[in-house]
């Protein structure tokens, strides 16, 4: 099994893949109409895209390494909906506005929990936690009101949509590819990103080599809150609603779609495009069973089987650090 | 109670490393014996075959003139073997009374923990020591709490709770304080009137003389001397340790340009430099110089290069061609052309799961734009990694897939991108393979020819007196002797070590 060596993101694409095919034989699967197929597929990977959006943040903090998590994202998202929803108002030129609301609440939020982290020493698993409860109570207040407001036209275009009556790609997943790229050149081709692969391996290292280690771990954190609410503002333009819950279901499929792309959760190795196999992977896992009218219970449970499946073949968890 | 265990041609590798290639030692009931030997000589392996930390490779251990062989400490232990480890073995989170009885508690006939009963216990131990510790002690101190002195006396307690037949004391003085050194010499001479047999490892001369019965001198791994304290002085004791034979040929800068260094400019000034462990420390070091560091382990080598590099707080001055500097963390002391290759590579120099290119380039990035010019970083790193002759299976193979020798390689190498105008190296031939070190003298050599400054701190003395022109020796935070010329020469440098007072300029 060691020897056995194909990396994780592929792997990932592969069961992905694998799973699709099969599921042409379900009775109501889509048969041997290729049109139908790739309808399906494309509708699969445009759900996938916004819990692959808000799992870039998860990606992010993991990669930071020393128990690296955002549990606080579900909650950020719904937040950043929220704030979207009634700022726009159905007019299309607050939409901008509500995209840098968004982005500045939710890395404000995330700037709070990088100070507690790494000046208080709170480990992110509690920090996160009690953010988390935190921004729920939050939007409870804002909640009490009854919300009023609308999404805006040009967001449905933008997110819903396909591209053009002609080219049948949605919108989402255009703005997904970007959005990957964009990430793949962060953490891949940015002196930033570098710095943070190092906190993740080893701060002492890190440091003896002239990294600011406080000031990355803060700015990682920031960016996932950000990352958080640029999904909720993408989540709202798809669904048109709001509600106290939108973001919580994301939360810990954002965290096993980090684990499923082959980012070890103790952090210093991972990509973003594993998590967007991930993502897909987990949507695709979640939608047939659906479409085979599976009880939650039983969707939960192949969930959770799927994530322990894949990462005991990855077989590359460290148990302890050095 | 008598007891008698002797090691004979004893003989440890570990890799291709000879850490014991002839160890011997005998100890009796009633006496104590000193094992002595500069740096590196095989003192800790010796006493870990004793204790059955390691397994040896060859020779005989004889128990009560019964060969043995202990395949873990735990085997030593039942035999009546205890040792009081200098890298302290206590669990930090746990009680005094805790880490003492440790998987030995005493159980009430419930099965239950008997506390009272293992508190009583620990108390009557602590007074052993009573009135040498600065706070109050109790057996239910977590030892998190505790001063680095009391800790090592919980450790001396702990091996004593065993009751054990022989008791191996290793550098367990070295953080004590006089009042408590001289507790535990009391306690050394009454528990060798009960009749165990001691065996005591340490670095200060004068305790060897106070305490030991015989002594029994290690040098390169091989026993070249045994006998009784009172037939020796310090002066042959210190010449026993001294080898005579070179294992290296060193090449020094040529001999015309030997002296030459000295009318270089200074580059780097230190002003009673102050830390934790440093005491007052002041040097001066000019360009193109290779000042060597030496001294035993943890006198304060490793803070004073930490502290020159910005990473630990200090007091004191330092100035770098003429201009103070006070470094806060270590990328402003890069940025003032500053490098240090750290003394712990695994856990302070690489990122082990990362490729080697990643490594090459951590303290570089920023000098390569963004998005990051992948292609020059490539180029850069295979032109260092072939200056180096590092052995790998490409750039974008893990660190962790190289050997010890390459992977401190990759250490350097990461610097050498940088170019910078002073190296400080924290012990950077440990743990390396024989060839390596060969061409690390080299590079050493020629980095120092091309005007860069070098702060070198050696465990290996041959190195130092083979590659400086100057050599200070650190004991105990200070400057205890500066060695050049004529005066460099191994015996001073070992007896500087050891604190010997007349030691030193000759």
């Amino acid at each position: 099994m060691r020897k056995f060596s194909i990396s994780p993101p592929v792997a990932a694409i592969l069961l992905a893949i694998v799973l699709f095919l099969l599921s042409g034989f379900l009775p109501n699967g889509f048969g041997n109409d290729i049109n139908v197929a790739i309808a399906q597929a494309t509708n699969i990977v445009r759900l996938a895209v916004f819990l692959g959006v808000i799992a870039a943040g998860q990606t992010l903090v993991i990669i930071s390494g020393f128990e690296g998590i955002d549990l606080s994202a579900g909650a950020v998202v719904t937040l950043a909906a929220i704030l979207t929803y009634v700022t726009v108002k159905g007019e299309d030129d607050k939409v901008l506005l509500a995209l840098l609301i968004s982005l500045a609440v939710g890395a404000l939020i995330g700037f709070i929990n990088g100070l507690g982290i790494t000046f208080l020493k709170i480990s992110p698993f509690v920090m996160t936690l009690g953010m988390s409860g935190v921004v729920t109570g939050l939007i409870i207040i804002i909640n009490h009101g009854n919300v009023s407001g609308k999404v805006a036209p040009i967001m449905t275009r933008l997110i819903a949509r396909p591209l053009s009556p002609d080219i049948p790609i949605p919108n989402a997943i255009i703005i997904w590819i970007i959005f990957g790229f964009l990430m793949w050149l962060l953490l891949e081709r940015s002196t930033f990103g570098k710095h943070l692969f190092a906190i993740g391996v080893n701060r002492v290292t890190a440091k003896l080599s002239g990294v600011n280690v406080t000031a990355t771990n803060l700015a990682v954190y920031s960016l996932a809150g950000a990352l958080a609410g640029f999904g909720g503002f993408l989540l709202v333009g798809n669904t048109g609603v709001v509600f106290i819950n939108l973001g919580q279901p994301f939360l810990f499929p954002s965290i096993a779609a980090v684990a499923v792309g082959g980012t070890l959760l103790s952090g210093g190795k991972g990509s973003y495009w594993g998590t967007m196999a991930g993502a897909i992977v987990l949507t695709l896992i979640t939608s047939l069973l659906t479409t085979m009218q599976m009880p939650d219970s039983v969707r939960r449970m192949v969930l959770g089987a799927t994530l322990l499946v894949m990462i005991s073949i990855y077989g590359r968890q460290r148990g302890f650090r050095q | 109670m008598s007891v008698s265990l002797s090691a004979r041609n004893i003989v440890k590798r570990y890799g291709g490393v000879v850490a014991l290639s002839d160890g011997n030692l005998d100890v009796h009931s009633g006496e104590v014996v000193a094992l002595i030997g500069a740096n590196g000589s095989g003192k800790s392996t010796m006493s870990k075959v004793i204790n059955g930390v390691v397994v040896l490779d060859g020779g005989q251990l004889l128990l009560d003139d019964k060969p043995v062989r202990f395949s873990s400490p735990q085997a030593a232990r039942k035999m009546g073997i205890a040792t009081v480890f200098q890298e302290l073995s206590l669990v930090s989170k746990m009680t005094v009374a805790d880490n003492i009885w440790l998987t030995r508690e005493p159980l009430k006939s419930s099965g239950m923990i008997d506390r009272k009963l293992m508190w009583e216990k620990t108390e009557a131990l602590l007074d052993l020591f009573s009135g040498t510790f600065k706070a109050d002690l109790k057996p239910a101190t977590l030892v998190s709490a505790l001063h680095p002195d009391e800790k090592q006396i919980v450790e001396i307690l702990k091996a004593i709770s065993l009751n054990p037949r022989i008791l191996i004391l290793d550098e367990a003085t070295a953080s004590l304080d006089s009042r408590q050194v001289e507790r535990l010499f009391e306690l050394v001479k009454r528990w060798k009137a009960e009749g165990k047999a001691i065996v005591f490892v340490s670095h200060r001369m004068e305790e060897i003389f106070r305490i030991a019965d015989r002594y029994s001198v290690l040098r390169n791994g091989k026993t070249v001397g045994q006998g009784d304290i009172k037939d020796i002085t310090e002066k042959d004791l210190i010449q026993l340790m001294t080898e005579k034979e070179k294992v290296f040929q060193f090449t020094k800068a040529a001999s015309g340009e030997d002296t030459s260094g000295l009318d270089h400019p200074i580059y780097l000034e230190v002003e009673n430099l102050t830390t934790e462990t440093l005491r007052g420390i002041s040097l001066k070091v000019r360009q193109g110089e290779l000042l060597g560091i030496g001294g035993l382990q943890g006198q304060g080598q490793r803070d004073l290069l930490l502290a020159l590099f910005g990473d630990i707080p200090y007091e004191g001055k330092i100035r770098i061609k003429g201009e103070v500097v006070r470094f806060k963390h270590p990328r402003q002391a890069m940025r003032k052309k500053l490098a240090l290759v750290p003394g712990d590579r695994a856990k302070e120099g690489l990122l082990y799961i990362r490729s080697i290119l990643d490594n090459f380039l951590l303290p570089s990035w920023q000098n390569y734009g963004f998005p990051l010019k992948m292609k020059l970083a490539k180029r850069d790193a295979l032109t260092i990694s072939e200056r180096l002759s590092l052995v790998m299976a490409g750039l974008m193979a893990p660190v962790s897939s190289l050997s010890g020798g390459n992977a401190q390689k990759v250490v350097i190498g990461k610097w050498l991108l940088r170019d910078p105008d002073c190296y400080l190296l924290d012990d950077p031939t440990k743990g390396v393979d024989v060839n390596t070190k060969a061409e690390f003298y080299g590079l050493l050599t020629e980095l120092s020819q091309q005007g860069k400054s070098i702060l070198f701190y050696s465990s290996d003395d041959d190195e130092l007196i083979g590659l400086c022109d100057r050599v200070i020796v650190l004991h105990d935070g200070k400057i205890r002797a500066e060695l050049q010329g004529a005066s460099l020469t191994k015996e001073n440098l070992i007896a500087a070590s050891m604190g010997v007072s007349n030691g030193g300029e000759a």
